[in-house]
């Protein structure tokens, strides 16, 4: 009898394990409605090529198109998801030497004149700051990425070549990102801080500085079919209790730029229907420590502050459990170049926190520092609440090795030139680059004389192997190169990193496809492909 | 009358040119300069780039010269350009004026509409139970700071009915009541802590005229209560009750930035306090001015006002 029941039962099974086996058909995208969206922070200007701040990428990427992008579909950039954009197809020449892109034609800026390969030769010989280039930028925050490209040619309308010094794989991720749109070359670079020629899924609809920006739906976008929105509009909200109770009242459609899981839990408690998402990102909590300044030209002090700095206590203070341990490069598995995990716990300020505390505190008293005469520390940051939290937490942790540590609250406006002026003397600094890859982030952040090497750290043969990691063409040879240049940075404590935080989309369940990169927060704002189920 | 107008318009204009001289100082004073946050902030730094960028902001030109351009620019109706958002300084500052100024004159006329009667019943039930309750109630309204007003103010509205009012501004040329749903409820809340302190000053101005011979003489021939609180008390009780509103007129046309910063209205004293991080001295300086201006105008306008109110004030041998 059991038996019987039981064959009577089988198809009955075998339909049940078939639905639950079979995809669940993806709904079908519907056309319409405008996402309403707040930024980071009030964009300074509409022109990427001209700011360094995601608060200008995050509405200007709806407008602008690159020659090629990061697949917005998938959750980790690396070299396999770079996406045609404007560039139908791209081939390396010459082992990495030249690159060629064969561009599409049937792209039209928004004000219907045609682009072609001039546009493109226009906007990288400005940015990189070529002698016979036909217009100059302004501000040209990111000149050294495009250091090494020797002269660019456009040999007909549709096809442009870059020829470079030598070899550098890098250069198309950096192409992909959002801070590498195409300009229009007939229109001066200067209009397009206010206004956005693009040929972008999106057209500029209104822009008011401080306020908000509004795109609307391109029609004659080159992708068909795209954009599925309306439009969007990127509402500037400066107060972070006023972004949740926006988002939980329906005014906005995404929240959550520069939220903490704090800030994301809120918004969800109140709606527990809104979706959030928390995933790694390419932003970390890193101490400037002056290599210039006294006491701290002393690498035994240096190295002091390092361990004094205990990076579980940072992970359940101030991140609230929201980040991850890493060196100089993102941490795997979302981090492509990050130091392997076992490595990781090995860092200064990963181990136990007594022994790390009093070796610091030895390494103090060699350096002629004691309870008779304790060093003195300002700690500066960003007057902003995320920088803030941590920064009063290295305060206290720097007391408890008898430092005197003091905060000192730096007004937005003026950070930046104190940083680069090196007028500090230990700073809790948040740095994120536009792409995962050692191109950008170690030439950025600590190659000697750059700009952003905000802490003075200046190693010679650190510069060389960077160069030469920039070369090597084998991916894991390359890898172990960044490792071994990763590992020397933490030993060096050229920039002590506290920790990778996390970032946070938090949306209505009517939001679709909203897409969200774990190794970068730059490079997904087109929204092309994002619609709204209402 | 006239003279003393002129008069005053003259102390006035004295007072601005001091007050542009004071902002125009202090601006440059403040460590940083644009020039320095533009590069810096990018990272990039060329030596010539910014003597260039110095030069066509006018910055590298010795301060007194910078004061006579700017007074010479303000003079002739031209406020400049923004150095953050490079945009001429009046396309940024226009849009704004209407938005502080409604939601200033909505929270005066709430403050007034709530606190004056208050002020007088208060006073005419002394140490009556609607005393002691108004009393609390004002000293409430002094004691909430209006940031923390306004923010519970917005919770308890996305909590209770799942609405606030519309974060982007909503012209009243463009939808009427939409506009009056947006400004009600930050006008209600800045409202409250303003009439709080008229609430007060009236109360104590009104206990201080209703002891006085001529009340009770209108008591004593008869006159109704309310005809004695309302037609002679409250006026002989106004002059200090016009001088706090003027002031507060004016305190809330610079000090409305957190109000404007939680309801998200893109007015003046919220850009203005961006405007100071980034040392955007134009439209600093022109917003301050405009402040400034208002300031002296709104205390011209209750000096004028003693007179309407108190026919004994007589200003023509002022």
């Amino acid at each position: 009898m059991p038996l019987r029941r039981s064959v009577r039962l089988a198809p009955v099974v075998v339909l049940l394990v078939l639905a639950i086996s079979l995809p669940v058909p993806a709904q079908t995208p519907k056309y319409g409605g405008v996402l309403q969206i707040h930024p980071l922070v009030a964009p300074p200007s509409l022109s990427p090529h001209e700011e360094s701040t995601i608060a200008t990428v995050q509405p200007a990427s709806a407008c602008y198109s690159n020659l090629v992008y990061f697949d917005p579909a998938k959750k980790v950039e690396s070299p396999d998801t770079v996406i045609p954009e404007l560039a139908e197809r791209w081939s390396w020449q010459d082992t990495y030497r030249n690159l060629v892109f064969l561009l599409r034609k049937d792209v039209k800026w928004h004000d219907g004149k045609p682009f072609t390969s001039q546009d493109v030769k226009y906007t990288f010989d400005a940015v990189r700051g070529a002698p016979d280039a036909a217009a100059k930028l302004r501000i040209n925050p990111r000149k050294l990425w495009y250091d090494n490209i020797e002269h660019i040619e456009a040999p007909d309308p549709y096809t442009v070549v870059f020829r470079l010094k030598r070899p550098q794989p890098s250069l198309l991720l950096l192409l992909a990102s959002g801070y590498a749109p195409i300009y229009p070359a007939h229109v001066p670079l200067a209009e397009l801080k206010t206004r956005c020629v693009g040929t972008g899924p999106y057209k500029l609809k209104d822009y008011r500085p401080g306020e908000f920006t509004e795109f609307a739906r391109n029609p004659d976008y080159f992708v068909k079919g795209r954009p599925y929105l309306d439009g969007v509009k990127w509402v500037i909200i400066k107060d972070r209790s006023t972004q949740i109770a926006a988002l939980q009242a329906g005014q906005l459609d995404v929240g959550g730029s520069g939220w903490n899981r704090a800030n994301a839990e809120a918004a969800k408690k109140g709606k527990p229907e809104l979706v959030v998402v928390e995933s790694d990102s390419n932003v970390n909590d890193n101490v400037l420590v002056n290599f210039q300044k006294p006491p701290l030209t002393d690498p035994r002090v240096r190295r002091a502050v390092n361990l004094a700095l205990d990076r579980k206590a940072y992970l359940v203070g101030p991140r609230l459990g929201a980040a991850t341990f890493g060196g100089a490069m993102q941490p795997k598995p979302t981090g492509i170049w990050g130091l392997p995990p076992a490595e990781v716990t090995k860092l200064p300020g990963m181990g136990d926190p007594a022994r790390q505390k009093a070796e610091a505190r030895k390494l103090l008293a060699e350096a002629g520092f004691g309870p008779s005469n304790p060093m003195k520390l300002t700690v500066s940051t960003r007057a902003l609440a995320i920088y803030v939290d941590t920064a009063s937490w290295m305060v206290d942790q720097l007391r408890q090795v008898g430092i005197e540590a003091v905060l000192e609250q730096i007004e937005t406006g003026v950070w930046h030139p104190k940083m680069t002026r090196l007028d500090f003397q230990v700073a809790l600094n948040l740095t994120g680059t536009a792409v995962d890859d050692p191109d950008a982030m170690l030439f950025e952040n600590y190659r000697c004389g750059s700009q952003r090497n905000f802490s003075g750290y200046c190693s010679e043969e650190i510069d060389r192997l960077m160069v030469e990691q920039s070369q090597v063409l084998d991916r894991a040879k390359r890898v172990a190169l960044v490792n071994e240049i990763d590992r020397k940075l933490q030993a060096e404590g050229a920039r002590p990193i506290l920790g990778w935080g996390k970032q946070y989309a938090v949306y209505w369940p009517r939001v679709k496809a909203f897409p969200q990169h774990e190794n970068s927060i730059f490079n997904t704002s087109r929204f092309q492909d994002v619609w709204l189920d209402k | 009358m006239r003279g003393y107008v002129a008069k005053r318009l003259l102390i006035a204009l004295v007072t601005l040119v001091g007050m542009s001289m004071v902002i125009f100082v202090l601006m440059r004073l403040a460590p940083g300069n644009i020039v320095d946050i533009i590069f810096e902030s990018a990272g990039y730094v060329d030596q010539a780039d910014k003597k260039q960028l110095e030069h066509e902001l006018g910055v590298d030109r010795p301060i007194p010269v910078q004061y006579a351009r700017w007074m010479g620019e303000l003079v002739s109706g031209d406020l400049g350009k923004s150095y953050r958002y490079d945009m001429r300084a009046w396309v940024i500052i226009k849009p704004r004026l209407p938005v502080t100024i409604e939601l200033a004159v909505l929270a005066l006329f709430f403050s007034i509409l709530l606190g004056v009667p208050a002020g007088v019943v208060s006073a005419a039930r002394q140490n009556k139970p609607i005393d002691y309750v108004l009393r609390v109630l004002s000293l409430a309204g002094l004691s909430m700071p209006s940031f923390w007003l306004a923010m519970i103010v917005i919770l308890l509205f996305v909590r209770a009915v799942g609405w606030i009012p519309s974060i982007t501004y909503v012209s009243p040329f463009v939808d009427l009541k939409a506009n009056l749903w947006q400004f009600m409820v930050p006008a209600l809340a800045v409202g409250y802590r303003s009439s709080a302190l008229i609430m007060r000053i009236t109360r104590s101005a009104m206990l201080e005229v209703m002891r006085e011979d001529y009340i009770r003489t209108a008591q004593a021939k008869g006159q109704r209560p309310t005809s004695v609180v309302w037609r002679h008390a409250l006026k002989n009780a106004g002059l200090p009750v016009i001088t706090l509103i003027g002031i507060e007129f004016a305190f809330l046309i610079g000090g409305l930035v957190v109000t404007e910063t939680v309801f998200n209205l893109p007015g003046v004293a919220r850009y203005l306090v961006e405007a100071i991080q980034f040392r955007d001295y134009p439209v600093v300086q022109n917003l301050t001015m405009f402040i400034a201006v208002v300031v002296v105008l709104a205390n011209l306008t209750v000096d004028l006002l003693y007179a309407w109110v108190d026919p004994r004030i007589k200003y023509g041998n002022a």
